[in-house]
């Protein structure tokens, strides 16, 4: 046994052990994740549980663990218990309950439970009785009304969305141009000319877009009245519930459903989700807003930071004369990148939003303050401080790959006559543009996954408006925007109800995890082909 | 230029060569100013980027500045009003443009500007009696005590409107009806306080004797008003004679001042039995006597200066004897009897005034003296403190107003008050607190950084214990004792686990990591001891195998390890429940509870250590293993060679060779977990205690800058308290990076000179 310790295995064992442990914290986490977040659009099996007490709980089993702290049976097997998610939110309270196996007397899977996603108060489990129309009983039983719901839902929908582009789109515009009116009859005002032909021709618009706004109004009105169908369902308790059919998102049988329903159903449920608005303070619905605003202010961030950062490591490695000043600032730039992330943002709020913006306030949008136009977090800030934030990324990355320029390359370049400028523009720039690239990918996965500068410079829950839109001038750079990973922890830490967002929030994760672990697999992958390169050149 | 050499080859025209060179002579010149412009552009922008650098340097320290910087006070303006006797107060308004002052016979308005008198109004009421006291001015609503023993309680208003750009504002005197206190006695002094239920009021009508008259007026749901009136009379037993009379804004105590130095705390809870809770000696000199009594906002310290020009600071602490007074600062002393202490109505600073005009500005919470103006000489009389605490008002017995405004933005931060204990209202002993934001107006900010810096050096403590073993076993083994072609799969990984967002870290360890954890919590401190328990087994099975001919390639453990690994760390977890239920009663929690005192938070250290310690494996990793391979082979090599086992190399050649390397791996480990935001913001509970439980949670200065900097306004002590946080951390990981990086250089170059 001594000659075994002494060998020194266990030790190299245990070094192993820790790598091996490390590794599958890795793994386990993106399983994790994955899971969570595959499972949350799967169609599951609706049980209908009957309890010891006569009572009926519907809804889907989420979780199944041993009772804490309770005695186990004399076979020495624990109690346990099952979570369910019973939905109902409206009707009974609480979107999920605990129920212990022993209370449950029998489960099943009728093929004719209903699980409805609403647009407001969460899912609804239950079965269908009637559908109505202007408060006529227009189908009844159970079969016949599933069919005619199902004929009639396009059209609710189609209705709903239409409501929804007027009240976005039109009723948008109009908001928008009767505030710029308001602020340009106030600039007038500030300059001292309250009247004039300019003013009446203003107010005149005014009194146009007003009228517009009613018209649009009454349309809206006009296509509520028409939309007047409903449907009857009968929940767990044997409570009614009489839902407008503009409420409903969509309608399923999952336990009816066979395989191939189930997967376009997965697929049109993971379309909803990335092309979709939130609803219910961000717990429900899609996350479209957020994927917009993260991939806008990655791009913007990187429009800025490519140019600056190979500028600069251009500088440090072609231009500027190597000595301790260069090196220092070498070493500067490295500890830029160990700087905490919330010290960017610090800056950023103090520079570019009070500073930078509070001016541009007071020289161009006198007329709205003493509401910020600039002076306030905006996707604009937010993406030059995550710039100033992944610069050191770049830099080292264009440098690392400059390094890696053998030096006859330049030498030659040079000896053939060619300017400084030719060389590095010419022959070095595009031997390194891999790197390049790969030092901006590494900087976007970087500002796509950090969260903490944002939350100061510009990031909100809640998005009424996306940057882009279809109103001049097209690009708002101003505006506040949702992202990806403050979804995930604003859904998950600062909603009411965070058991029922949980699942969706599994799924932004998921969402954030793959966008940030594929720009890294492609910045490895490019890095690890020029290397291979540059070997070979180098032989 | 190919094709015109080869012309020039081709035609060989001595003209033609000649005009081609002036061309290309031209276009030679046209190139190298481009490439001159071209290098002065690239200069710039590098220069730009360092310059960005140092910006953010600059721009934080910038905002951090005012802090510091002390306060100052500038005369505005001095006026004499004609008055027909010397004022016995005197308030101004919100914007410092109106004054008023209480004389013998009226009230009276002035323009602060220019002295013009804006009005005056005499109490109807009044008749052929004097005004010879009057209560604090407090907000605009206070007594007026009169030379027939009768009160007038009268409130002051300002109607501040705004036309076409200029400001006006109306003052307003409303009257009430006037009380018979003292029954023609004069009221020597008077204390009034008005509450939504009624009013109370003390009047000082002897030497030793105080009347407390209590209104209370009950609204009928129909029907008149009922007006209830106690009157109750006491006299104190204190050889000495009342000099100063206060009373809290809820009209629960009042405070009386005694001409040898005492203060007597007088509970009023019920007006008709008026009980004396104590009498103590509050002045600086013993016999010395109070001649200003005042409380701050809130009613929670009692201010005293007194004859020899003392100002002293006692914190109200119900209950404590006795007095329910406790001494808490002592101030700069003025050189004259204070004749004045006002408070502010927006913090806890305060001034005073003495006899000859002078000026002290005090904080109470910092028990700091931020400024003194020195005064004429002459006999000062009162002193108002503007609503807006942004200046102040000094009138003298002839009428003569001087005006000042004072700078004083952030009179709660000194060095001491950020990172010092500090006495602060309702605590009895000095603490450090971090409550930046309360409930109601009166509130005194907490602005102590300690518990933030301790709450971010225990977030970090924990996430260092669990990422340093692991990472640096971890980059020894894939140095030293992997195989090559697994080195190829092992890097990459641990570079994503690098990039993983620390958001996603903190949903996991917040949402799912910590109730698990909650449950498992013994299992959890086992994996340390199981793993290693359970990696020998591992290992002999390994080498039976390999005893039996199968062999594995050397450095391929860590396959066989992982699966290994799982089942240790579910064993150990499995191993934890049983102990809990067969050891620790069935509930760690409770026995926690019961054998240490200690309590068990959901989100706590473990859950941030475990999230942060993930966070920086990877990058610990990464420096450590870069340092590892790059020891010069021929070391290990020659160890080897000396028949020096491969554990033996690794551990005493390889490990000592490198030690800088891996500190400098562990330094810029620690400077990441010391910023990490997300994660502690999500994975504890953040609260700022200071406790080094590793079941507690703590508030670490990044998560507290991304929770309160939203919300903190600009250029307030709050946001600018941020920026100093967040300076801290840029400074401290600053510093810790540019040592590590430093070392690894070093390190680098020293490889270099072995070879």
């Amino acid at each position: 046994m001594k000659a075994f310790w002494r060998t020194g295995d266990p030790m190299v064992w245990l070094t192993g052990a820790a790598l091996a442990l490390a590794l599958a914290l890795v793994g386990g986490l993106v399983l994790l994740v994955a899971a969570n977040g595959l499972g949350f659009f799967w169609p599951r099996a609706i049980a209908r549980i009957a309890l010891a007490d006569g009572t009926v709980v519907i809804g889907e089993i989420v979780q199944r663990e041993p009772i804490p702290q309770a005695e186990g049976d004399p076979a020495g097997r624990s109690p346990h218990r099952i979570k369910v998610k019973q939905g109902n939110r409206d009707l009974f309270g609480a979107d999920f309950r605990w129920i212990d196996e022993a209370d449950i007397t029998h489960v099943a899977y009728p093929p004719n439970l209903i699980v409805v996603e609403r647009r407001e108060w969460g899912n609804l489990y239950g079965v269908i009785t009637e559908v109505r129309h202007g408060g006529q009983v227009v189908v009844q039983g159970e079969d016949a009304a599933w069919d005619a719901l199902l004929g009639r839902l396009p059209d609710a929908v189609a209705i709903h969305e239409r409501i929804r582009w007027i009240e976005r789109n039109d009723i948008g515009e109009i908001n928008l141009r009767q505030e710029r009116i308001r602020l340009a009859l106030r600039r007038h005002g500030l300059r001292g000319s309250p009247d004039g032909p300019e003013v009446a021709r203003l107010r005149s618009d005014q009194a146009r877009w007003q009228q517009r706004y009613d018209e649009r109004i009454a349309e809206v009105e006009r296509l509520r009245v028409q939309q007047t169908a409903t449907a009857l369902f009968v929940v767990a308790d044997g409570q009614e519930k009489e839902i407008p059919l503009t409420q409903i998102v969509h309608v399923l049988r999952p336990n009816s459903m066979d395989v191939v329903s189930k997967v376009s159903t997965y697929a049109v449920r993971v379309w909803g989700f990335v092309s979709g608005d939130p609803r219910e303070a961000n717990t429900e619905g899609g996350v479209f807003p957020a994927i917009f605003g993260t991939v806008l202010m990655v791009f913007i961030m990187s429009i800025i930071v490519a140019p600056f950062g190979v500028l600069a490591a251009i500088y440090l490695r072609e231009y500027a004369r190597q000595g301790p000043l260069v090196s220092a600032v070498r070493i500067a730039v490295n500890n830029l990148a160990g700087v905490p992330s919330i010290v960017f943002g610090v800056f950023g709020l103090g520079f570019f939003v009070y500073g930078v913006g509070g001016s541009i306030d007071r020289l161009f949008f006198p007329e709205a303050l003493p509401t910020p136009t600039f002076g306030t977090g905006g996707i604009l800030w937010a993406s030059l401080t995550m710039a100033l934030l992944t610069v050191p990324v770049v830099i080292v990355a264009t440098e690392e790959g400059l390094a890696a320029i053998p030096r006859s390359l330049r030498e030659g370049s040079l000896a053939l006559g060619a300017t400084k400028l030719e060389t590095t523009v010419r022959v070095v720039l595009p031997s390194v543009l891999p790197s390049i690239l790969t030092g901006i990918i590494l900087a976007m996965a970087r500002a796509a996954g950090e969260v903490a500068p944002l939350m100061i410079t510009g990031v909100v829950k809640l998005a009424p408006a996306l940057p882009i839109d279809r109103f001049a001038p097209f690009v708002h750079l101003e505006r506040k925007f949702m992202h990806l990973g403050f979804h995930i922890y604003d859904v998950g830490f600062q909603s009411p109800n965070v058991d029922a967002a949980r699942p969706a929030v599994f799924a932004t994760t998921l969402l954030l995890l793959a966008i940030v672990v594929a720009m890294n697999l492609l910045a490895i992958g490019l890095r690890n082909r020029l290397r291979r390169r540059y070997a070979t050149a180098a032989v | 230029m190919t094709d015109v050499s080869e012309e020039i080859l081709l035609t060989g025209g001595r003209l033609l060569s000649a005009r081609l060179s002036a061309g290309f002579r031209r276009t030679r010149t046209r190139r190298s100013l481009i490439d001159g412009l071209a290098s002065r552009f690239v200069v710039a922008g590098g220069l730009l980027i360092i310059a960005s650098i140092l910006a953010i340097l600059i721009v934080i320290t910038a905002q951090v500045a005012p802090l510091f910087r002390p306060p100052t006070a500038r005369p505005v303006a001095a006026v004499d009003l004609p008055l027909p006797s010397s004022p016995l107060a005197v308030g101004v308004d919100e914007h410092r443009q109106i004054v008023y002052l209480v004389v013998e016979s009226a009230v009276r308005f002035a323009s602060l500007a220019d002295g013009r008198t804006v009005g005056e109004v005499r109490p109807d009421g009044l008749g052929d009696a004097r005004i010879i006291s009057v209560s604090t001015l407090g907000r605009g609503q206070f007594g007026l005590g009169l030379s027939d023993g009768r009160v007038i309680p009268v409130e002051v208003t300002f109607d501040v409107q705004f036309r076409e750009g200029t400001r006006t504002v109306e003052p307003e005197l409303s009257v009430q009806a006037a009380l018979d206190v003292a029954e023609g006695e004069p009221v020597r002094h008077l204390a009034y306080t008005a509450t939504s239920r009624g009013s109370l009021l003390a009047a000082v009508t002897g030497a030793r004797d105080l009347t407390i008259v209590g209104i209370r007026e009950t609204q009928a749901l129909v029907g008149p008003s009922t007006r209830d009136i106690v009157r109750t009379r006491l006299s104190l037993p204190i050889p000495s004679e009342i000099t100063q009379i206060v009373m809290d804004s809820r009209g629960d105590h009042a405070y009386v001042g005694w001409a040898d130095g005492r203060v007597t705390s007088v509970d009023l809870g019920d007006p008709s039995t008026p009980k004396v809770e104590g009498s103590l000696a509050v002045t600086s000199r013993p016999e010395a006597g109070v001649s200003a009594l005042s409380l701050l906002i809130g009613d929670r310290t009692l201010l005293v200066g007194d004859q020899e020009g003392g100002v002293t600071s006692w914190l109200i602490l119900p209950g404590a004897p006795p007095a329910g007074l406790m001494k808490a600062h002592d101030f700069e002393g003025h050189r004259h009897r204070v004749a004045a202490v006002v408070p502010s109505r927006r913090d806890k600073g305060f001034l005073s005034l003495d006899a000859g005009g002078a000026v002290h500005v005090h904080y109470a919470t910092t028990g700091r003296t931020l400024l003194m103006v020195s005064g004429r000489g002459d006999v000062a009389r009162s002193i108002s403190f503007a609503p807006k605490a942004d200046g102040f008002v000094v009138t003298g017995p002839d009428g003569r107003l001087s005006h000042w405004a004072l700078d004083n933005p952030h009179p709660q931060i000194t060095l001491r008050s950020l990172f010092g204990r500090v006495l602060y209202e309702g605590y009895s002993e000095p603490t450090y607190v971090w409550q930046s934001t309360g409930a109601t107006d009166d509130y005194e900010e907490k602005f102590s950084l300690v518990p933030l810096i301790y709450g971010t050096l225990k977030g970090t403590f924990y996430a260092m214990l669990i990422a340093v073993p692991l990472a640096l076993m971890s980059a020894l083994y894939t140095s030293q004792f992997m195989h090559p072609a697994l080195k190829g799969i092992v890097k990459p990984v641990v570079e994503i686990m690098a990039a993983l967002p620390s958001v996603i870290l903190g949903f996991l360890a917040g949402l799912w990591l910590a109730p698990m954890i909650e449950k498992v919590v013994v299992g959890v401190f086992l994996i340390p001891l199981v793993v290693p328990l359970g990696v020998i087994p591992v290992l002999l099975l390994w080498q039976r195998l390999r005893g039996g001919g199968r062999t594995l390639r050397p450095g391929t453990e860590v396959a066989v390890l992982i699966p290994a690994v799982v089942v240790c760390v579910w064993a150990a977890l499995r191993l934890g429940g049983a102990v809990e239920a067969g050891l620790l009663g069935g509930d760690f929690r409770t026995w926690l509870h019961q054998v240490f005192g200690v309590t068990y938070d959901q989100r706590n250290s473990l859950v941030v250590g475990i999230a942060m310690g993930f966070a920086i494996i990877p990058i610990i990793f990464t420096i450590a293993e870069d340092a590892l391979s790059n020891v010069p082979p021929y070391l290990a090599a020659g160890s080897l060679a000396l028949g020096a086992t491969r554990w033996q190399t690794a551990a005493r050649v390889v490990l000592p060779t490198a030690s800088p390397g891996i500190f400098s791996a562990v330094m810029i480990g620690f400077g990441r977990a010391v910023g990490e935001t997300m994660i502690v913001l999500m994975a504890t509970g953040n609260t700022p205690v200071m406790d080094w439980s590793i079941f507690n949670g703590f508030r670490a200065l990044s998560a507290n800058i991304a929770v309160e900097l939203p919300e903190a306004p600009q250029g307030g002590s709050l946001y600018r308290v941020l920026f100093l946080t967040a300076l801290l951390l840029f400074i401290l990981t600053f510093l810790i990076n540019t040592a590590a990086e430093t070392v690894r250089l070093r390190l680098r170059r020293r490889y270099q000179a072995m070879i």
